[in-house]
């Protein structure tokens, strides 16, 4: 789907030379939504040290963000379930493109960019169906809506780009929602979760579905391996006495494998993974849980869990380029995890939102 | 500064003994749960007698029944969790929000066939959920279509049917509740469902929580829709004029559970108090049964204001209630995205 007209134009930005790259915008690790302690929203870029790079203005709360594979231009998402999203040159802080969603279509706070950063792929919600569908956007016609095509499933939330590839993998959360009524459940009955992965020419090509009793676990947050393994995070929606894994891994072709920490640590997640990352080493994945105020690392290979540290509203989580993790709290906290301690704490007045986006 | 410090402590007068958490799961319980379901089996019992002499739709003997009995699951329909959770039993109790209209859809046909499964208790309880509960028992009361479609006799059979496998369920819910659930409730920390009494108020702030967005995103939310699409066609109970009373019923009860969870401070529980006289008094003054009004600007204010009422309850539950009971208040706790 138009990537003749991607190739063409990156020739053109080449061609261009010298064109800006992410060290212009001071090389950030991370992109996290904030609430300023002024009581405004923001887009801020971080790096692993804990320092703030730029802060820029957002028109109302956030959720996650994409950041384009190349020029240092990030896409902020509304908070779900938002209409708008921002393209925001983050050397000059300023707002380049502005995406609205189509007539009933409503974002879900997520994106990806394809591998050249030629188009952007969006999760939404098709009010008419309240079925998933996944928005692409061409960049280089100034971030144009060119088409769409189905999720593979309801409620899709997160979605990733395979490494070295175009394919697509898709968190579908499993819940029909409607602007009208908020946040809450239209399907409970029926409701079922999977992880789908697509082509943009094709739409989905393999529908992963965990077993039917786990049918509430609303898959929604995802992290992946340079190889290409995929780490989906989960949110319990079913029955409270019961305590289901919030965490498991998936490759291509292969039967997906739940990760949990033994039970008394696991149900102090309170039913709720918030994100998932992997370590900046590869070696590790961690999950966040806001609810429990924890974080869970578990070893990327053989699954066991390997600890778990409490920071209070903890819900930011990504690869520390020193090797572990990162993390970032709604009460302020930026920090650097290694073993099961925070390393540095840069303590702020600012409230973190759920997610950071590694650049 | 100490010493004013110090002569207010002496006059305030110091509770004797704040109560502990096994002591307020033991008023939710005695108080709200086990009250709110005797009352419910009462009802529905009540109105599957009335049904065996009177079924058709506009018997007026019927029709109260069916009203008290709704009344009564009213004030315990935001307890979602345990009992009522088994076995779908909510769902075949209260099928509802029916977006894709699977209730009418599911009558329609049993009607139409004059399906034999309704004969027996056991095969009326394999049949969809949504042909179910009270929601169907209204359609086949009150709606014009469903209500006049078919032979009367198969109709009147349904309605015994239906009332019949309403007080089953409610009493499989009590009886859940009253053998199993508030004991593994009472004992919470001995046993693996409850590890803790904190994990069992947790549970019911919960559902007061959630029973509380239910009421103001989909009770008034559903109606309202959006500015330029109002959809008053989308009212709960519509057909039967309750809309309104539905949300001044679960406001009043969620105020009961909320009140017995705020004993520890006297303070939180008099606010809460003020939230729901307030909410209450705007339900009174409303005078728009079925939220009607939607569609027009003057009546469309008039229930945002009572949908904002609830969400000012809703957020003293959450900013302050929830941290007095040990469940965060944050940032991305309470988004929950």
């Amino acid at each position: 789907m138009t990537t003749r007209r991607g190739f063409l134009a990156s020739l053109a930005a080449i061609a261009a030379c010298p064109h800006p790259g992410w060290a212009d915008a001071g090389s950030p690790d991370f992109l996290s939504a904030a609430r300023a302690p002024d009581g405004s929203y923001r887009l801020c870029g971080l790096t692993g040290a804990g320092e703030v790079l730029f802060d820029l203005p957002m028109p109302d709360r956030g959720h996650a963000a994409a950041a384009h594979p190349e020029r240092p231009e990030a896409v902020a998402f509304a908070r779900r379930p938002g209409n708008f999203a921002l393209v925001i040159d983050c050397r000059e802080g300023q707002v380049i493109a502005r995406l609205e969603t189509p007539e009933n279509r409503h974002f879900y706070g997520h994106g990806a960019f394809s591998m050249g950063g030629d188009l952007l792929f969006t999760p939404e919600n098709d009010l008419d169906t309240l079925d998933g569908v996944i928005g692409v956007w061409d960049v280089a016609a100034g971030y144009r809506r060119v088409g769409e095509f189905p999720s593979g499933g309801v409620g899709p939330h997160d979605v990733m780009r395979l490494p070295g590839s175009e394919r697509l993998v898709i968190a579908n959360g499993g819940i029909a929602t409607h602007p009208d009524t908020g946040r809450v459940q239209l399907n409970a009955p029926t409701m079922r979760a999977n992880l789908a992965y697509a082509d943009p020419e094709s739409g989905p090509v393999e529908v992963v579905e965990l077993d039917v009793a786990l049918r509430q676990n609303s898959i929604r947050h995802l992290a992946m391996t340079p190889s290409g393994m995929v780490a989906a995070a989960m949110q319990w929606q079913g029955s409270e006495g019961e305590h289901p894994p919030l965490l498991f891994t998936h490759e291509q072709g292969q039967a997906p494998r739940l990760l949990s920490a033994p039970e008394d640590a696991h149900r102090q997640m309170r039913h709720y993974a918030g994100s998932v990352s992997v370590s900046g080493d590869g070696r590790e994945l961690a999950i966040t849980s806001p609810r429990g105020g924890l974080l869970q690392r578990f070893d990327r290979d053989s699954g066991a869990f390997l600890g778990a540290v409490a920071l209070e509203d903890v819900c930011g989580v990504g690869p520390d380029p020193a090797g572990g993790f990162f993390a970032s709290t709604g009460t302020g906290v930026l920090t650097r995890l290694s073993s099961d301690r925070p390393l540095a704490e840069a303590h702020t007045r600012w409230a973190w939102d759920n997610h950071l986006v590694a650049v | 500064m100490r010493q004013l410090l110090l002569a207010i402590a002496l006059i305030l007068p110091l509770p004797l003994s704040a109560q502990t958490a096994p002591e307020l799961v033991e008023d939710v319980l005695s108080q709200h749960v086990l009250p709110g379901y005797a009352a419910l089996v009462e009802e529905t019992g009540e109105l599957a007698t009335v049904a065996e002499a009177h079924c058709a739709p506009g018997d007026a003997a019927l029709r109260t029944a069916y009203g008290e009995a709704f009344d009564a699951w009213m004030r315990v329909s935001h307890l979602t969790f345990g009992p009522a959770e088994e076995q779908n039993r909510l769902f075949a109790l209260a099928f509802w929000p029916d977006s894709r209209g699977v209730t009418p859809r599911s009558l329609s046909a049993l009607i139409e066939d004059a399906d034999p499964v309704i004969e027996t208790a056991d095969g009326f309880a394999t049949v969809s959920i949504a042909a179910r509960g009270f929601f169907a028992l209204e359609f086949l009361l009150y709606d014009e279509a469903i209500s006049t479609m078919g032979d009367d006799a198969y109709r009147c059979a349904l309605v015994q049917a239906i009332t019949r496998d309403i007080a089953v369920t409610a009493g499989a819910i009590r009886d859940d509740w009253e053998t199993r659930f508030a004991g593994l409730m009472r004992e919470a920390g001995t046993n693996d469902r409850f590890q803790s009494p904190e994990e069992a108020l947790r549970l019911f702030f919960s559902s007061l929580n959630q029973g509380l967005e239910f009421t103001a995103d989909l009770r008034l939310g559903r109606p309202l829709g959006s500015y330029d699409n109002p959809r008053p066609e989308r009212a709960e109970a519509r057909r039967s004029g309750r809309s309104l009373r539905h949300v001044a019923l679960s406001v009043e009860s969620l105020g009961q559970l909320a009140h017995l969870l705020a004993q520890r401070d006297s303070g939180l529980q008099a606010d809460l108090a003020q939230a729901v006289e307030i909410a209450l008094e705007r339900a009174e003054q409303l005078d728009d049964p079925v939220f009607a009004g939607v569609a027009e600007p003057q009546g469309r204010i008039r229930v945002e204001a009572l949908q904002q009422r609830v969400r000012e309850f809703r957020d003293l539950v959450q900013e302050r209630l929830g941290p007095e009971l040990g469940v965060a208040a944050g940032f991305n706790s309470l988004d929950g995205d």
